[in-house]
């Protein structure tokens, strides 16, 4: 151990969101013009379950836009778990380009583990 | 073993954690990572870097 960086998640890539919809059985995300509460949006939007609006992916800025009224048209749980699955998935995608293995874990607190073997060329996962 | 740990919590965080580098070279090792998931909130050094660098550094003091 050496080094800790926390990084905060911008949604920046429309392939790992395809994977992360498709991880938690959400349809898969369409570009386009959508309706939110205060006007309209344009992205990658996403439907979440029970969700009044669709969440808006701006890939260019890395931004979403989105309104659930405070959890009252939408549970902040269903977009914390869009955000996790697009984090995993995206990190998944990068390290396997460069050539890394990874392996993916779950973990009580609800975190997943993500482990990457460096400088190995065979995938197991 | 050189691995990069990534602890993804439910929401926008994630911990990005190297283990078994060597000195500074961690930093350059995880920085796709970080670039990939988004921007960089925040960075520690563990003991373990810094005893690295000091050793480093001596190292380099002994050779001139």
């Amino acid at each position: 151990m050496s080094h800790i960086v926390t990084v905060e998640t911008e949604i920046r890539d429309a392939a790992a969101l395809n994977s992360a919809c498709r991880r938690l059985g959400l349809s898969l995300p369409t570009h386009e013009t959508a309706q939110v509460f205060s006007g309209e949006a344009t992205g990658y939007c996403v439907r979440l379950p029970d969700w009044r609006y669709p969440v808006v992916c701006d890939t260019e800025s890395g931004r979403i836009r989105f309104d659930n009224f405070e959890g009252r048209w939408g549970a902040q749980r269903e977009l914390d778990r869009l955000m996790q699955a697009y984090a995993c998935e995206r990190a998944k995608l990068e390290a396997r380009r460069n050539g890394h293995t990874v392996t993916e874990q779950p973990l009580a607190d609800g975190s997943i583990k993500l482990t990457v073997h460096v400088g190995e060329l065979h995938e197991d996962d | 073993m050189k691995t990069i740990e990534i602890i993804i919590s439910p929401g926008s965080e994630s911990r990005v954690e190297t283990k078994g580098f060597a000195g500074s070279a961690c930093r350059d090792a995880s920085r796709f990572l970080e670039l990939a998931l988004g921007k960089a909130t925040s960075e520690s050094l563990t003991a373990e870097f810094h005893e690295a660098y000091t050793h480093d550094q001596n190292h380099l003091e002994q050779e001139k």
